[in-house]
Order: structure tokens, then sequence, then C-alpha cells
């Protein structure tokens, strides 16, 4: 979080909110708060990870960042422009700036298209290139770039394997060059063996092209890897937001540290007679009905009076942002 | 460890589309494959028949009613009036396949454009255009277009116009569930995230993936289409000017207890055209299943 | 070849040379090709691969489930109590099934039935298997669920599945499972479908069950760190194969065959950092699973693996060593 470099995307006070159906004909219509006021800056070349459970609401802060979901207030300003003003025709070019890797290696890609014209659509789409044998050799570089063949590339995408299929995915977000490349839960899907590859093949293509990552995911062993920053949420707001050393050497919200602990790891052993006492209790409260106060109150083994009364602000902690009444 | 390429063990450098996979499908599937080489042999017939009947279906060859086989060169007998039975066959089986085939795409036409901006929209988009289908879906098929039928004049076009005009409802309804379904995939986040409009969304994105169930339901179509139009020519709504089967079953139907021939061979056209047509159907929506291909 | 138990114990099961194949487009494919391995009463046996690997139908050709067609059981033998089960009737495995031996899926939502509440789910799974009386079933359907952590557990046997979360879902699948306590407890990737902090709370709960009825539990999973907190052995599949199978310490501090060692060392597990820069690259293994109608009679890692040598693509290693297995030509020499 360097503050002297403009930030490629800066994120203030987004909130995302979907309309719930009417519980009666004329009742006002309820709505599901699933991004509440989150806030985060990234800077050119750097990763920043969104972590967090299901209902986190860390998708949909990703989603709405890039105008794929629409936001019901806060600004994105990319390169200093805000995204959710632009016009549709304006915010469509700018999409060659701004791509997206999905979870579902099975679902993003339409089975009905060979995959060689799905790298190349967005060449198309954005015009670049300018001859159509230009866009054909991009398209056979792409290929190579993430160790795919181009001799693959009249193949349609249920012939390939999951973590193929991912490569697929990556490059067709690299087709424009883009600066920023959003990372949905991009490993989550994948058996462990293919996880590695895929993922020192994010960090390479980083490095190669100097791209900047929003990184989604719930696993903080894949994040720890990639991402040099990190914002914990949690019910739609961010509660944690600390560099990668600083939030692993020392977690300051007991949601992090709860998290750090049902982490993967190998030194758990039962033969050394491992029994987990401080367990979170319960399942992250519904996002339909949040709770007054600090969302995470009703399980934090921490929580006191205040914590269900008022809701904490992020504040500077040691090397950390956190939103806590009673900080690690 | 940098850009491995992966073994080609897991895919066959031979692209397999998805449509040829379903053609391997349906070529293994015996009923769809009889319906096909069936439906083939009457569209053959209907096309290329006349050049071995040479015959005027409208001409008056014999005594009316002659049975078949009574009269040399008549083999399927003659009708009230005394026309050759088989050369209507041969005749008027082309306007009631091109009836069949012109209200399906109709049908389909309606049907998709209506289902899919309704499905891709969503919103009060949708909820006008549900209720539009909603109008016509609770019409009484037959006796509206019966009514089309009379107020113009029954030509050929308008038979077909009235059955498409009637039958796009259910195909609207199939079209807007499978939008609805398919919206939400990610392929088609995907396909907006690299920039592409709205039309490029409907028509390139989603509407190949919304094909399979449709082909299945516009190919029924025509035989519902073909029944129907045998349905407004036995009511004696039909184009009396153009030979169909329907007009001969419904022109000869006051003899049918005389003689059961004018009646039943062009019923029986009808009836093996609208079965080949439905098998044909049900091998395609068997062969487009996904679930079943493993087998 | 021999089902290795824990220190000569008498084991509870016993599986030898366990075959199945599938019938598919491509011919019959053997989806296990001569699965062996014990269970005993009280202990836990991990079983771990990547999907397609056979740890799910191992698990389902212990409970009899094998869809058929396409699949069958092809060879081998499965021994529980003195009775090669693999032989069995449907009508007796189906006595079997849920009373001596249960299982637990990874997505709960679509094991329970969503038109009946949980309660008198429970409460059924129970009178298949007991001569009580309805009422009996219900009040035991509600201690269950106060036994697996459902708090209010009175007013949430009423409710149903589509009400209650993830987790206290699979904890309704655990109670049902545990209802007739059964000696073999089946869980196939429990926790896969659950948010982290909720898996922590089904491993707690359990390891708590199994030391409470003292249930041999066959944990399938493709999580190296669930093998490290739940299970006392552990067996490696890959591609329908045990390829090493020795204590859980063994395998996870020395692993002998190139593809668990593979395993291990791909995820990025938190602690591999330096203190502050970024952690290293993670090591790979190169290619992917082979489709099961590619493999010849070598090992089927052989494409993969960095110290394959000529044999290795002729001959098929056997499973050797007692204590510390490993199907291997090249480690053979290490196993214990």
């Amino acid at each position: 979080m360097s503050a002297t470099v403009q930030p490629i995307l800066d994120v203030r006070d987004l909130a995302v909110r979907f309309a719930l159906p009417r519980p009666r004909l004329f009742a006002p219509r309820p709505h599901l708060e699933a991004v509440r006021g989150v806030s985060f800056a990234l800077a050119p070349g750097r990763t920043l990870g969104l972590v967090g459970e299901s209902g986190s609401g860390k998708t949909t802060t990703a989603m709405a960042a890039i105008r794929l979901t629409r936001a019901a207030g806060g600004r994105v300003l990319f390169d200093g422009t805000d995204l959710l003003t632009l016009p549709p025709e304006a915010m469509r070019r700018a999409r060659r700036h701004l791509q997206i890797v999905f979870q579902d290696p099975y679902s993003s890609l339409n089975p009905r298209e060979r995959v060689g014209a799905i790298v190349r659509e967005p060449l198309d789409l954005m015009a670049v290139g300018a001859a159509s044998r230009e866009r054909d050799e991009r398209v056979r570089e792409l290929f190579r770039l993430v160790g795919l063949r181009d001799d693959q590339m009249a193949l349609f995408p249920h012939q390939f394997s999951g973590g193929q299929r991912q490569r697929v995915s990556i490059a067709r977000a690299l087709a424009t060059h883009p600066r920023l490349v959003v990372c949905d839960e991009p490993v989550s899907a994948l058996d462990v063996a293919i996880q590695a590859q895929i993922l020192n093949l994010l960090r390479r293509l980083q490095d190669e092209l100097g791209l900047s990552y929003l990184f989604i995911s719930h696993d903080l062993g894949v994040v720890q890897f990639l991402c040099d920053d990190i914002a914990v949420m949690y019910l739609g707001r961010i509660v944690e937001h600390a560099g990668r050393a600083a939030l692993f050497r020392t977690p300051r919200h007991p949601y992090t540290a709860a998290l750090l602990a049902a982490a993967p790891s190998l030194a758990r052993r039962k033969s050394a007679g491992y029994r987990r006492d401080a367990v979170v209790r319960g399942d992250p409260p519904s996002p339909v009905a949040i709770p007054p106060g600090c969302a995470f109150a009703a399980r934090c083994p921490r929580a006191a009076a205040p914590c269900r009364d008022t809701a904490p602000e992020l504040r500077p902690v040691g090397d950390s942002q956190v939103a806590c009444h009673f900080p690690l | 460890m940098s850009a491995v390429t992966e073994r080609p063990a897991a895919a066959p450098a031979r692209p397999v589309s998805p449509f040829g996979e379903a053609w391997r499908m349906f070529r293994s599937n015996r009923p769809a494959l009889f319906g096909l080489v069936l439906l083939g042999a009457i569209v053959a017939a209907v096309g290329y028949g006349t050049l071995f009947h040479p015959a005027d279906p409208y001409e008056i060859v014999w005594a009316p009613l002659a049975a078949p086989g009574e009269a040399e060169g008549v083999p399927l007998g003659t009708d009230y009036i005394g026309r050759d039975i088989l050369a209507g066959l041969l005749k008027g089986g082309g306007p009631t396949l091109a009836v069949g085939a012109a209200a399906a795409l109709i049908t389909v036409a309606i049907g998709i454009t209506v289902g899919a901006l309704a499905g891709f929209f969503g919103g009060w988009i949708d909820n006008l255009l549900m209720r539009l289908t909603e109008f016509f879906q609770v019409l009484p098929a037959l006796l509206f277009a019966m009514v089309l039928v009379t107020l113009f004049s029954p030509s050929l076009t308008t038979i077909a116009v009235a059955i498409g005009v009637v039958s796009w409802p259910q195909t609207a309804r199939l079209t807007r569930a499978e939008f609805l379904r398919i919206r939400e995939l990610e392929y088609v986040t995907a396909a907006r995230a690299v920039g592409a409009r709205n039309g490029r969304i409907i028509g390139r994105v989603i509407l190949p993936n919304a094909l399979p169930p449709l082909i299945v339901s516009a190919t029924l179509t025509v035989g519902v289409a073909i029944l129907f139009e045998a349905g407004l020519s036995f009511l004696g709504l039909g184009d009396p000017n153009t030979m169909s089967w329907g007009l001969m079953i419904g022109a000869n139907r006051a003899y049918i207890l005389e003689a059961w021939w004018p009646v039943t061979f062009p019923g029986l056209a009808i009836f093996l055209t609208v079965l080949a047509v439905s098998l044909v159907g049900d091998g395609l929506n068997d062969a487009f299943n996904p679930k079943l291909r493993q087998r | 070849m021999s089902a290795v138990s824990p220190d000569g114990a008498t084991p509870l099961l016993q599986v030898e040379d366990l075959h199945v194949a599938f019938d598919t487009r491509q011919g019959a494919v053997t989806a296990l090709d001569g699965v062996s391995f014990s269970l005993a009463a009280g202990e836990t046996l991990g079983i771990v691969g990547e999907s397609g690997c056979g740890k799910s139908i191992t698990a389902l050709a212990l409970m009899g489930l094998i869809p058929a067609p396409p699949g069958r059981l092809t060879g081998g033998r499965i021994d529980f109590a003195g009775r090669d089960i693999a032989r069995l009737a449907e009508s007796e495995l189906r006595r079997l099934r849920g009373r001596d031996i249960a299982m637990i899926f990874q997505e709960p939502m679509t094991s329970l039935n969503p038109v009946f509440p949980v309660g008198a789910q429970i409460a059924e799974a129970i009178l298949l298997h007991r001569e009580i009386d309805r009422q009996a079933a219900r009040r035991e359907a509600v201690a269950l669920l106060r036994t697996v952590g459902i708090p209010d557990a009175e007013r949430r046997a009423t409710a149903y599945p589509h009400e209650l979360s993830g987790g206290m879902r699979q904890r309704v699948m655990i109670a049902m499972a545990i209802s007739c306590r059964p000696k073999v407890l089946i869980a196939d990737e429990p926790t896969t479908a659950l948010d982290v902090t909720v898996q922590a709370q089904i491993f707690e709960l359990m390891r708590r069950i199994q030391d409470e009825f003292g249930v041999a539990l066959m944990l399938i999973t493709h999580d190296m760190g669930a093998i490290a907190e739940m299970a006392d052995r552990v067996a490696v599949m890959y591609a329908g194969r045990i390829v090493e199978q020795g204590l859980a310490d063994d395998v996870l501090d020395r692993p002998l065959h190139p593809y668990t060692r593979g395993l291990i060392d791909c995820i990025p597990v938190l602690g591999k950092a330096a203190p502050d820069g970024r952690p290293p690259a993670l090591s790979e293994i190169p290619g992917v699973v082979p489709p099961l109608h590619l493999i010849g009679d070598g090992c089927a890692f052989a494409d993969r693996c960095s110290l394959a040598e000529p044999r290795c693509r002729r001959e098929r290693p056997p499973l050797t060593g007692r204590r510390h297995g490993v199907a291997c030509h090249v480690t053979a020499a290490q196993a214990t």
C-alpha cells in the first residue's frame, strides 16, 4: 500500500445491493446488502487479495469494480477515471484494459466455440491488430505464452482438462494486453497438482507482463503465494487489510486469525495429539439480515458488549488496518 | 518449470464439435435413423415422383371411386370425381410439406425473437412479452386459425401464417427458459468482459447454446403444422386451388362409407410424415442430451 | 501385496485386490485396479488422490453402490465381519448399509430429501434398521442432533434441509450416519463444499464422534492437510491404484512415491514463505492424469515422473513393503 504511486485501481466506498422478492404484494422490496462500503487501492504491478468465505461479498466486490455487476454506490477510479460513470460505449472500450479469469473452467468457455476463436474474440471486439493475419499471430503467441500448443486452437473446450481450460481462459484475458486482471478463484476448481501449475503461470505472467491482479480466493495458502496485500472480507465489509508479511505474521482481526487457524497445514498432526481448541462457532450469518454492530460478533471468541452495538471502522493497528474493537 | 506444454494424451488433436458429437449420437439411434430415411423417402417421392407417374391430379381419368388396382395406370384408385389419387398424393405432398415447413419457420422465428428478448433483457420487457405470449396461448388455436383463414383468403401462405401465429408461444417460452438459464453462465459474463455488445451476446453466445431444444421443438412443430393444415382442409378451410393431402381428405370425407381409399391414402401419407418427423425430433432430443452420451 | 494392518491387530474390514471396470465408448475401462487395504476398529484411514483416481469408486464399492451399468465389480474380496460383502445379494447389502457401514457425502444438500424435515429423515433411518417404535425413533433423532452439536435440536429437528446452513446439513448427515452405531463410517470429501471455518468444526466433530463411538473412519479427500489432522494411516491413489500406503507421519514426512512427493510439494502451505518477500515458486507435477483407457502395462505415473526408467513404462510396479509400502520400481528399496 504505497501512497506515492498512483494506484491503477482505486475503489472508494463501493456498495452493491441485490433486490429480493417482496414478501407481500405491497411490502417494500427488501435488499441484500452484498457489499457495504468497501475501499481499497491497487498499485500497478502488484496483487491485492480479497479473501473471505461464501457470502463475504469478495466476488461481488470485484465484479462491481469492473462493472460486470451494478454498483449501488461508490467510485471506482481506474487510472483516475471513474468507471462507474462512464457511458456504455466508453466502458466497453475500456474493457481492453481490465480483464477477468473466472473460477469455473467448465462454464466460463462457450462450449460451441473453438478455443482459438474464444481467445481471438477480444482482439476482434477491441480491434486490436490491423490485419486478420496479425490477430491470428497474436492468438498463436498467446497459446504459447500460457503453455498450450498452437495445434490445439481448432479444438473445442470439452476436449480439454480443467487446467488446460483455465489456460485458455487466461489467454483470452491477456489477449488485449490488459493492465488489470481480476482473478476470481482461478484455481479453486482444480486439483492440487494442476493448481500449482496455474499459480506458477499466473505469477510468471505477472512478472513478464507487469500485470496488476485483483485476486479473489478463500484459500489463504494460495493468497499468501500470490498476493502482496490482502483484504479480508466478512459479510460485505473489509475487516482487515494488511501487507502479506504483517497479515500472516500477526493477524489482528479475530476472524483473520480463525481463517489462518483453519487453513491447510501439514503441521497439525493427529499423531502428535493435535486437537482444535477454539474453533469459531457457527456459520456466517445471512447477508439478508445483518446484525447491528460487528457482523462477526456472534461467532467471535473475543466479542464483548460494544461489538454488538457499534460497527467498528477500519483503523490502523500496527502495520495493518483493522475493523475490530478488540484487535489481537 | 515454465510453459509446460501438457501432454497430448488429454486432448486429441482432432476437433470434435458439439454438433458433430450430436450427429454421431443420432447415427447410432435406429428409430431416429429410420425416421430420417422415411422422411427422405417421402420428400424424394414428393419431389421426383411425378417423373415416374406423370399424371395430372386434376384430370378426371376414370370413373369416380374406382378401387385401387381396378383400373390400369391408377394404382391407388380414383376419388369422388374420378381423379387419380396417386397423382394427388404426389402433387399434393409438396404444398403439404411446404406449409408444414413454412409454419414451423414462422413459429420458430417469432418464438425465438420474443423468447430471446424476454429472457435476455428481463424486467418490463420480459413482463410485456410474456403477457403477450400468454394472450396467444390461451386462444383456442384451431378456432383462431380458422378465423384468420376465413378473414383472409384461404391460400397456402395464409394457412402457414395462421398456423405460425397460433403455435409460437410454446417456442417463445422454451427460448426464454433457455436464455434465462444460459444468461447466468460464466461464459456470457466472459463475453461481456471482453466487450461484446448485447446483439452479439444474444446471437453468437446464448442462441447457439440454446439451439438444441429449439431444433427439437421446431422439428416437432413441422409435424404439428402438417396435422393443422390437414385439420383446416378437412373443415373445408384449405386452399381450394392447391392440391394437398388435407384437401384430399376434406373433399372425399363424404364418401368414406362407400370408398375407404380416397381418404385413407392421404391419411396414411400424413401419418407417415408426422411419424418420421417425430422420430427425427426424438432422435435429435436424445442426441443433444449430454447425459446419454456416456453410454 | 499384503494389506497392511496396524501392528498386527485384526482388521475390521479387509479389502483384497479389488477390481472395478466401467463400460465406456472406449471399451471397458479399469477404474480400480487391484486395490487392497484394511481398516481396524477405531482407526482412521485417509484415502487421498486427485479427481478420477478411484477414491470415490472405492467408497462406493464398499457400500455396494457402484452404478451398474456401466460399472461392475470384476474381481477381489471385501471381507467384513467374517463375510465377503463383495458377493452379497442386494437384500443383504441393504441391511448392511447404514447399519454396519455408513457413508457421508460431499454435498449434504443433495443427499438429504428436500421434502421431509431432517428429524423425520433421521428417525426413518433408525426405523429401517432397529425394532423400536416411531416415538422412540423421534426422540433418538433429537438426541443425535444434540450429539452432533446442533443447538436447539428439538426445534431444528422439524426444519427442512433448505432451512439449514451447509455446515448444519453436514451435521445432520453425520447424525444420520451414526444413528445405527455403524462400525465403519466412510466420509467422501465431507468438508469440500463447506467454508473453511465450518470445515474445522466438522473435522472436530468427526474426531469427537470417533472417540465416543469407536467407529472406524475412512476419510476420502484431496486435502493433505485433512490427512495430517485426521488420519492414522493413509493410502495414496493414482489412476485406480494405491501407489503408496503407510502411517500418516511416514507418508507425509518421508514420501516414497514420486507422485506423493509431488502432491505434497505443490500445495501452497502457509509458513513456507520467506519472512518478507514472496514465497518461492511452487514445485509442479508436469502434465495431467492420463485418461484411464490410455494407461498401458507400465506405471501410470511414468509419463509425468522425473525418476522414470525404461522399466517403468513396461512393467507395472507392485505395492511392496508392510509398514510403509510403495508401488514404484525406483524407490521400492526404501519401503519398509
